[in-house]
């Protein structure tokens, strides 16, 4: 049964989402602006996996205190289908965003049984110069570049556990009320451990239904759930619905993911409806696709 | 302290090798099969009961207390559990360790952690000659753990060394480093002459050398990032053992060019 919070309609519904592989990866330089910089760039064009072959974003920053070499850092988590569809983004990604940046070093971000290779391949880089240096379980190369040296840990762990397309369907009558509540929400869920929202900002306009009429999409536009297209197909909009934003999540835990939609849809409750928005709702695929379901009601 | 202690009753007139007394290898046998050990080296075929008091009963540590009696083979291919050796340690101690501690309250002889590829040596004192180093019939030596070392070591300490990290408080002897494949030595008190004659890989870090070899080059100062990783990993891991950070800036001498020149000596940049 539906709900209302704050003036905001809390449907009865639920985010269908899916089982994924995800990794985790400590990025550092000699100043937080450098390591951002590092970690924006490898995490860039990973928005969806269909489309990308990975879907990447920054989990949080790390004081000197949480890296392995005492400088600042920020984590970073790769979403694919499979450990084995993740050995090229993170060879690729590395390759070209990371070792390239000024200072950079790079580590495992995630402590798991399984392992993924991350400096394996990086490392040939060094064209016969690289060294290794074993300290505990950790293997770590040393590559010379340009700058001195790149560090980067042999490799890092992954996980088969994780959860992809976690999600929230803002709906709101004013287009800049409710692009402010989103970001209110995309802000509260970066605070949540291991959870990423790979798209721009966090946010996506341009939710997808699987299929389309052309061959060789696999997804297209969510007609129901275009504002403009109300009256002329099977809407799921009201009359008074001008714009309607979609927070993806993606995380290294079921819990993570069911943590970040519950701090993602307090965070827009407590606004309320003053900014223009009038509903939250959820995708799904009836329930027959994805492993994960995530009752909106059970997280209010 | 817990745990079974084997306590010298008289001097036994030959050395010992305790090679049977570990943890693990102690947790497997009854009172009356532990005191039936034989550890002695000459015919008279010494059992433990015969040198030892033995009290206590098996638990994860081990105690010896040697007295003035050279024991051989002090924790020989331990695998976990803690063996104090209250007193001074003969050769090979930690021969083939794989896991757990082994705590020497004085001094070891030679080739102390031969073969080693896992656990921890703790040494109060000082260690002899060939410490981690190949023995003949072994590939490697040292291929992983860490060895702490509070006084001085002897000549040619990671012969063939591989893998793992030993911390010598004091200064080493002639040629640490010796054909050293990886790894890394770490001496506060500095390096005796020749370190890294043949050396291919690894890193010898010190506050000083006495005698460089002539096929060591000079690659200039550096502020090296592995430098403050392997300090951090070591204060994480040791505590109060870890050695003093170096500074930022270090002298990185590659070597030996004989070989492949992919080793290094790391000291303080003046």
């Amino acid at each position: 049964m539906s709900k209302t919070i704050n003036g905001i309609l809390i449907d009865d519904t639920f985010a269908e989402a899916f089982g994924m592989s995800g990794t985790g990866i400590i990025i550092t330089a000699d100043t937080m602006k450098w390591a951002r910089i590092a970690a924006v760039t490898a995490t860039g064009f990973g928005t969806s996996v269909i489309g990308c072959g990975a879907e990447c974003g920054i989990d949080r920053e790390l004081s000197p205190d949480e890296t392995p070499d005492g400088r600042p850092g920020v984590r970073i988590l790769m979403f694919g289908f499979s450990p084995d569809a993740l050995v090229p983004q993170i060879k690729n990604r590395i390759g070209q965003c990371v070792l390239t940046s000024p200072g950079s070093a790079c580590f495992s971000g995630l402590n798991a049984a399984e392992k993924i290779g991350l400096g394996k391949a990086p490392r040939f880089f060094g064209d016969g110069f690289q060294t290794a240096k074993k300290l505990g379980s950790s293997r770590y190369w040393r590559v010379p570049v340009m700058d001195g040296e790149f560090v980067i840990e042999e490799d890092t762990g992954i996980t088969t556990e994780a959860v992809g397309g976690g999600n929230m369907l803002i709906v709101g009558k004013d287009r800049a009320g409710l692009l402010e509540t989103t970001e209110a929400a995309v802000d509260a869920i970066a605070k949540i451990d291991d959870v990423i929202t790979p798209f721009p900002g966090g946010i996506v306009r341009s939710g997808s239904k699987v299929g389309a009429k052309y061959k060789g999409m696999f997804a297209s536009t969510n007609d129901a759930f275009c504002p403009t297209l109300r009256g002329s197909v099977k809407s799921e909009l009201g009359p008074d619905t001008l714009s309607v934003l979609e927070i993806v999540i993606d995380g290294l835990t079921s819990k993570a993911v069911a943590d970040a939609m519950r701090v993602g849809l307090k965070a827009v409750t407590d606004m309320g409806a003053s900014k223009g928005v009038t509903r939250i709702t959820a995708g799904n695929y009836g329930g027959k696709l994805g492993q994960h379901h995530y009752h909106l009601k059970d997280l209010i | 302290m817990g745990g079974l202690t084997f306590r010298l009753k008289a001097a036994p007139g030959e050395q010992l090798n305790v090679s049977a007394l570990t943890p693990s290898k102690l947790a497997q046998l009854s009172q009356h099969e532990i005191a039936r050990l034989h550890i002695g080296t000459s015919k008279q075929q010494l059992t433990a009961g015969d040198v030892f008091d033995i009290s206590g009963s098996a638990s994860d540590v081990v105690t010896i207390e040697p007295g003035d009696v050279v024991v051989d083979f002090a924790g020989s291919e331990m695998d976990g559990g803690t063996l104090i050796v209250d007193g001074s340690v003969g050769s090979y101690a930690g021969r083939k360790m794989r896991g757990g501690k082994l705590d020497i309250r004085g001094n070891a002889g030679n080739l102390l952690a031969s073969g080693m590829s896992g656990g921890m040596i703790h040494v109060t004192g000082s260690a002899g000659d060939n410490l981690g180093s190949v023995i003949a019939g072994d590939r490697f030596g040292m291929v992983g753990g860490t060895v702490v070392i509070g006084g001085d070591i002897g000549a040619r300490a990671g012969d063939k060394m591989r893998r793992g990290t030993v911390i010598v408080k004091g200064k080493t002897g002639q040629g640490a480093g010796t054909r050293m494949i990886g790894g890394t030595i770490w001496a506060e008190g500095g390096f005796g002459p020749d370190p890294g004659y043949m050396m291919r890989r690894g890193t010898l870090i010190g506050s000083k050398v006495e005698r460089l070899l002539p096929t060591f080059v000079d690659c200039g100062r550096h502020d090296l990032l592995i430098v403050r990783i392997v300090s951090r990993h070591l204060k994480t891991t040791l505590g109060e053992l870890a050695p003093k950070p170096m500074p930022l800036f270090v002298q990185k001498i590659a070597g030996d060019m004989a070989t492949i020149g992919r080793g290094e000596i790391l000291l303080p940049a003046g």
